[in-house]
């Protein structure tokens, strides 16, 4: 019996009492279809005043219900001696006896599964709006771990002045690129939560799986040390996974992120073994994370028919201005910058000017001529890329590094980038309303499927055969670090904004259950 | 208040706006009363206390916001000392040179094609395992033991028989090696024949001026002070019979004749097989250059010239003044010349410098 329990309900528990009991929760608290909320909208009066309102209760033994706030329910309680009564709100069960309300293990576990399955029922019944599912239950400790935070009672409690969750890294010899790309991915809420929750069952024999390492890295972070880590570990593996990176050399941080990215991809498909007769619909973390859907549209100019692929991205190269591919004019309108809040200053290009750019429709050319399937001759084509699911975790490279024939430069261009990102006019849904010549999204407050928020800036300082990675991340809502190799210092989002900004990472802002 | 009491189809608006705000008083009520439960529950369960903070913790972990400190309050660039033990050979390694050492230690750097052939090269030698190559290559490794280590090691060679690295090489050896790495460059011991793996920048220069000597010097070993003499070839103290037996011993049958006396030039010699001498050789230079690693940060064609059969002539340590191919010479360690009893610094000499093959004396010691 636990502490909270009493033992008045031994006199309860006889007979088919948990049955009983469930048909009381099933009917009387919680009702999960129409006709048990109508049942209990008429019958639950009060038996001895007609009151529907005072906290209703319902007596354990027999059918009768009395409110709780004039006291009904207690006389009958006295006279009838049923010592046990039941809120019709909430469930609490109510002792006379021990004149508390008691939780008795054994019917909170009932109490438990019929409200789950009364939620259930509700979701299939409700519409679209309240699409509820599943009641979400907070943690609650057990007896021994009670014990054990009573002997233990200094804590580490995360608020927002807080430390933990921040630390530096040591730079192993130019390795400021796996540097900045880390903080970026232990500052992935989604990610963090993960692997804080030790969610990776790890299937690899050997010990060289990077989730793991990476599983160990979050444990660092999180670990309260102020002194940077060391992630030694992470370099090997990283070298021994992905040899093209190998090297005591300077490395690109997008492509350590596009490697890194695949090696934790390759080694969590290890874990959903039973799903992987369908290496395209892999169901790891990184891949429910990162991975998105790119539409690619090729409207044949003769016949008009339109030809779709969806290749699977997980970042987002952009081209910039100052590169030697031309970058205006853009398809003319204001669509995107508006939407975003951005007055369109000349000059200064946006980030959205570059995903316009991006998702424009591409005249292909008399030279690349492509068979279309529909009037089966070759005639010229436009392209068009859109997204067609856009991923958690968007991750926008902006092309600074121009290695066409002739040159090899960084383009220093600043571009704009945005707290706030509304994917929507970018998306493949939205690009018939862009055709037919409506540039003017409309906002829908109430569609938050394509609004991002930034967390992560890694920053380029340097020329394109040696400079310096540095990252900003969020934290906590508001705050924002630098995070340059071991030192970790407050930023402001000033700073952050006024960045050149190089890898760019924005975060969904409202996730659904699925 | 009885729902039924209340007049709905009232044109007051009164009742109605008094029975919205029953409505609105009651879901409030309800909610509170939500929490209270939520609030009891835990008391009675007793994990309400969980959320409480000791202020001690709390101030710890505070961020802090000032400049010249990071948020932890530490100062910047204090991290100089820390160290990391590396995955593969289990040595423990300075942190910021992790990277470089990782690289040459996993075998896939710039240097690592030479490390390897040097290893290939010398395999005939050695019946040991490969961790003790890439033990002995990691003796070449200058990224952990920049500049001063390596020149104290120069000096101290002789003293220093308990250095960690030379002890862990003699202690793999089997006791191939045993004594006999001192100065005196005659004196090996020849069991089942060296390594120059196993040799250190001591030995080596030893027996690099055996090779001087036989070019240009007389070399016959003095009795009192048992060096060699480094007169010339036409050194009057010796004759032609002891010159001939020190290189007989040394070298072996196949020691080339004592040239003439006119021919200081030593192009006239052909070096039987020069390839394996050739390779040695161009080990030996990088063991002893501490040039080595400065040139392969910079240098973006050292893994170029270095390939293992090509006749690397000009980087013969006799040309002292040979630094700029970045093999590394002799002259980059300057104390190494002037420990050894022969001047190298011979200017005069032709690249194509031929000595005879060091395979053939061990052969013949075996």
């Amino acid at each position: 019996m636990s502490p909270a329990g009493c033992p008045h309900v031994n006199g309860f528990k006889v007979d088919n009492w948990k049955q009983n009991l469930r048909v009381i929760y099933q009917c009387f608290v919680w009702s999960g279809s129409a006709e048990t909320r109508k049942r209990k909208a008429k019958s639950c009066i009060c038996h001895m005043c007609g009151a529907h309102l005072n906290r209703l209760h319902s007596c354990l033994y027999c059918v009768f219900f009395a409110c709780f706030a004039k006291k009904h329910i207690h006389e009958h309680a006295k006279s009838k001696r049923h010592n046990l009564a039941i809120d019709l709100l909430y469930g609490g069960i109510y002792c006379f006896m021990c004149q508390d309300y008691i939780y008795d293990k054994e019917m909170e576990q009932i109490a438990k599964e019929e409200q789950r399955k009364a939620w259930k029922m509700q979701a299939h019944q409700a519409m679209a709006l309240l699409c509820i599912g599943e009641k979400y239950s907070t943690w609650e400790p057990t007896k021994r771990e009670l014990e054990l935070l009573r002997h233990n009672p200094k804590r580490r409690r995360i608020t927002s002045n807080c430390t933990i969750g921040l630390r530096g890294l040591i730079n192993l010899g130019n390795t400021c690129f796996m540097n900045c790309i880390v903080q970026a991915l232990t500052h992935t809420p989604l990610l963090r939560d993960f692997f804080l929750s030790d969610r990776h069952k790890c299937e690899m024999q050997s010990n060289s799986c990077l989730v793991c390492e990476m599983s160990q890295l979050f444990q660092e972070f999180y670990s309260g040390h102020r002194s940077p880590h060391i992630p030694f570990r992470l370099l090997h593996l990283v070298w021994t996974h992905a040899r093209h990176l190998a090297g005591y050399e300077q490395q690109d941080a997008h492509e350590f992120l596009i490697a890194a990215l695949d090696v934790l991809h390759r080694h969590c498909k290890d874990d959903n073994g039973k799903k992987a007769n369908n290496p395209n619909h892999c169901n790891c973390i990184i891949d429910q994370i990162f991975t998105g859907g790119l539409q690619s549209d090729v409207t044949c100019q003769a016949c008009h028919g339109v030809s779709t692929t969806i290749d699977p991205f997980w970042d987002i190269s952009l081209d910039l201005p100052g590169s030697s591919t031309p970058f205006w004019p853009l398809s003319p309108g204001g669509d995107g910058s508006a939407l975003n809040g951005e007055s369109h200053t000349t000059g200064a290009t946006a980030l959205t000017d570059c995903l316009r750019r991006f998702t424009r429709p591409e005249h292909l050319g008399s030279s690349a001529k492509i068979k279309c399937s529909g009037c089966h001759s070759y005639q010229e084509s436009t392209k068009q890329l859109t997204m067609k699911k856009l991923p958690i975790v968007a991750c926008f490279h902006l092309k600074r590094f121009e290695h066409s024939a002739k040159l090899r430069r960084k383009i220093t261009t600043y571009v704009s980038f945005p707290l706030e990102l509304d994917m929507t006019p970018f998306m493949a849904s939205s690009k018939e309303s862009r055709m037919n010549g409506q540039y003017q999204q409309t906002v829908d407050p109430f569609n938050n499927d394509n609004k991002y928020s930034l967390f992560a800036v890694v920053n380029h300082q340097g020329t394109l055969e040696s400079g310096h990675y540095t990252t900003f991340i969020r934290q906590h809502k508001d705050q924002w670090f630098k995070c340059d190799d071991a030192i970790i210092t407050k930023a402001s989002i000033k700073d952050v904004l006024d960045s050149e900004g190089y890898l760019l990472f924005y975060h969904k802002q409202f996730l659904e259950y699925e | 208040m009885k729902m039924e009491d209340m007049p709905l189809s009232g044109p007051d608006n009164t009742r109605l706006e008094a029975l919205a705000h029953d409505i609105y008083s009651e879901l409030v009520e309800d909610a509170c009363l939500g929490l209270c439960f939520e609030v009891h529950r835990a008391v009675k369960q007793g994990y309400f206390f969980l959320d409480e903070t000791d202020q001690e913790s709390m101030k710890e972990f505070e961020i802090v916001d000032q400049p010249g400190v990071d948020i932890f309050g530490q100062v910047y660039n204090q991290w100089k000392n820390k160290e990391c033990e590396c995955p593969n050979c289990k040595r423990l390694i300075a942190a910021s040179r992790f990277a470089p050492h990782l690289e040459k230690c996993l075998g896939m750097g710039r240097n690592s094609s030479r490390i390897a052939n040097r290893r290939l090269a010398s395999s005939n030698n050695m019946s040991k395992s490969e961790s003790d190559q890439e033990d002995n290559d990691d003796l070449n490794d200058n990224d952990w033991s920049y500049g001063a280590e390596k020149k104290t090691k120069k000096r101290k060679s002789d003293k220093s028989q308990n250095s960690p690295r030379r002890s862990k090489s003699l202690k793999h050896k089997n006791g191939e090696l045993g004594s006999g790495v001192g100065a005196e460059s005659y004196k090996y011991n020849y069991n089942t024949g060296i390594s120059y793996e196993t040799l250190g920048p001591d030995e080596v220069r030893s027996l690099l001026t055996t090779y001087c000597v036989f070019l240009q010097q007389c070399g016959v070993i003095s009795e009192h002070t048992k060096k060699m003499c480094t007169r010339s070839q036409r050194c009057p103290q010796h004759t032609d019979e002891q010159r001939r037996a020190v290189r007989l011993f040394l070298l072996g049958p196949s020691a080339p004749t004592l040239p003439d006396a006119d021919a200081v030039e030593t192009d006239s010699f052909d070096i039987p097989d020069p390839q394996p001498l050739m390779s040695r050789l161009q080990w030996e230079d990088s063991d002893i250059s501490p040039t080595d690693s400065a040139s392969s940060k910079a240098s973006t064609n050292h893994s170029d010239s270095r390939k293992p059969k090509k006749k690397k002539k000009p980087s013969l340590p006799l040309n002292s003044g040979g630094g700029g191919s970045g093999s590394g010479s002799l002259a980059g360690g300057g104390g190494s010349s002037s420990q050894s009893n022969i001047s190298i610094s011979t200017k005069k000499k032709r690249p194509k410098l031929s000595a005879p093959p060091i395979s053939s004396i061990y052969d013949d010691l075996a």
